[in-house]
């Protein structure tokens, strides 16, 4: 048998609860794997080795009571913005340094009373506030197909180390494409659900009409049961919607003979990469080889989603962050007076980018610009949902790649905010729109890095998603080798 | 023609930094300034948006709500447990009125 942490979410909880392998076994290999390699990737801001082996404990004894829970012995990389309990959760933030979280987020409990165990927090970009995971507070983490390249982000942690086989499994949360663009970097899938999907209770806010929590793994029916067992309504977060959740991994089987596959024609009108356009034109022949009827749609609006993203994302930030003023959390800066408290420690304890975005999302909301363009951005925002709208009559499910290039190199986009900003120009249509959308890898560059393809749906079609998102995988054959920097 | 000058100037950053609660020193402006307005010009795009172009706004769908109902919480826990200050159950702050009350 191979060693565990080779071998995905699946085959991992069905060994354990079938009572093949232990979760302590499980557990204890993956630890292992991180202890070799992770000084390179710098996944992990955190590793709770003591914790893991108490939760993968009380897993083992839940087997031999005769329960089989869907994720056993599973272990889980969790980005530290979602609350676990026991654990530190900070956002890869000095604001929130020490910060203790009340209790398990809704995904985390969820998780847990299915088994998983939780192995460390994984580095993101600060507050979830970029595309690289340069903007962590603490370490940058680097690309398991090349360490002088970014992992991508946010949560670029959760997707390193899953892409170099640490865990089988990494959540993430997706604002404008913060599990589908570093997932496409590291040669992983990553999975956003529909806006509503799963709770978000827990989950340190960014963008709150935005976020959303999904999973990061290797393979679609990885990433299916992961989906599965955190989606569906929590009294906890009122924007979760009572939709029945359906089987997702049921529908992984289901082909897309019959179905109609829309490619985004915008995407493919601006100057597209060229080893990215031509993954897109394999992906069209995948499609239709496996009997799809694939169709060219218009999403109009999409040209000017990544202006809409950064009023609406940075003007709910600046509100979101307000309650980071050294009152309740984190180190206090200067206790002269209350103004100066708010405001040394807001500037020593948040990085340039989330100042950044709290500047624009202040000027965004400021009397004077409001109308032109926080309310300018949120009408064009309905339009985009609208053109959505009129694609998904003529389309089932929606390809467009998932990165504009391959992974870039660390300090290549650090200069330049607006940059770093466009590479998520195919990811934040999805997040405006509300809709689920997956990232599968769809083969490695020239160079050997990897590039993906991305699967929209109407809202709450996840299984549709997932149908899609499994023929391709089955026929893009997305090499299975260990990408080098993660091997020991 | 020459560019249309930039609506983020450095008065506008030292303004909007006031009202975020940052600090923004005088020599980062020009750095802050530039790439700010950079960004806006970008976002600037939304112009080309034709007004006609925008119906009304569908409305929202309603917000659950819970039985109207106390229900235990966890605040005092989470603020005994990472409160910078703590005084008798709150967060304490520096003085907010002065001396003479």
């Amino acid at each position: 048998m191979p060693a565990l942490t080779a071998v995905g979410v699946v085959e991992t909880a069905d060994a354990v609860a079938s009572g093949r392998r232990t979760a302590v076994a499980a557990v204890e290999e993956a630890l292992a794997r991180v202890e070799a390699s992770d000084a390179r990737i710098r996944a992990f801001l955190e590793v709770t080795p003591q914790a893991a082996l108490e939760e993968a404990r009380a897993v083992d004894a839940r087997v031999a009571a005769g329960e089989r829970p869907p994720l056993a012995g599973v272990a889980v990389a969790m980005k530290d913005n979602m609350w676990v309990s026991g654990r530190k959760t900070g956002c890869a933030s000095r604001i929130l340094e020490g910060f203790r979280p009340p209790g398990d987020s809704t995904v985390a409990a969820r998780l847990r009373a299915a088994g998983a165990v939780f192995v460390g927090r994984a580095n993101m970009d600060e507050f979830a506030m970029g595309s690289s995971t340069e903007n962590s507070a603490y370490q940058v983490t680097r690309n398991p197909w090349d360490l002088d390249r970014v992992a991508g982000g946010s949560s670029g942690g959760s997707a390193a180390a899953v892409a170099a086989r640490f865990v089988p499994a990494g959540f993430g949360s997706d604002t404008g494409g913060s599990i589908r663009q570093p997932a496409a970097c590291c040669g992983v899938v990553g999975f956003k659900p529909t806006y509503g999907r799963v709770s978000r209770y827990g989950l340190v806010a960014f963008a709150s009409s935005l976020d959303q929590i999904g999973p990061i793994a290797r393979s679609v029916s990885d990433a299916a049961r992961l989906y599965r067992v955190i989606a569906g309504v929590d009294p906890r977060d009122s924007t979760t919607a009572d939709v029945p959740v359906g089987d997702p991994e049921g529908a992984l089987g289901r082909g897309v003979a019959g179905l109609r596959v829309g490619f985004l024609r915008e995407a493919e009108e601006e100057g597209l990469d060229r080893e990215v356009a031509a993954s897109l034109d394999d992906a069209r022949r995948i499609f239709r080889d496996a009997g799809a009827d694939v169709v060219p749609v218009s999403v109009p609006r999409t040209t000017v989603s990544i202006s809409i993203y950064y009023v609406v994302a940075s003007a709910e930030a600046s509100s979101n962050l307000a309650r980071f003023d050294g009152v309740r959390y984190g180190p206090r800066k200067s206790d002269a007076d209350l103004a100066s408290l708010y405001v040394e420690t807001r500037t020593a304890g948040f990085g340039p980018e989330v100042k950044r975005r709290i500047l624009l999302g202040t000027f965004a909301l400021a009397s004077g610009y409001y109308e032109a363009y926080y309310g300018a951005a949120m009408r064009a925002r309905q339009l985009l949902r609208e053109d959505f709208d009129r694609a998904f009559d003529a389309a089932d499910v929606i390809v467009c790649p998932s990165i504009p290039g391959p992974a870039f190199r660390v300090g290549e986009k650090t200069d330049d905010p607006l940059t770093m900003y466009l590479s998520d120009v195919f990811t934040v249509p999805a997040s405006l729109a509300g809709l689920p959308a997956i990232s599968v890898p769809s083969g490695l560059t020239a160079g050997r890095l990897p590039l993906g393809i991305q699967i929209l749906g109407p809202r709450f079609a996840e299984e549709k998603v997932f149908a899609a998102a499994r023929a391709f995988e089955e026929r893009a054959g997305f090499p299975d080798d260990l990408p080098p920097a993660a091997a020991v | 023609m020459p560019p249309t000058p930039s609506i983020v100037t450095p008065d506008v950053v030292r303004r909007i930094a006031e009202l975020a609660r940052l600090r923004v020193p005088e020599a980062e402006l020009p750095r802050w300034t530039e790439q700010l307005s950079r960004i806006v010009g970008h976002i600037d795009l939304l112009k080309q948006i034709p007004e006609e172009a925008f119906g009304s706004p569908p409305a929202e769908p309603a917000t659950p709500l819970r039985a109207d109902s106390p229900e235990p919480g966890k605040g005092d826990e989470a603020l005994r447990a990472n409160a910078p200050r703590e005084m008798h159950g709150f967060g304490a702050v520096p003085r907010v009125v002065g001396a003479g009350g």
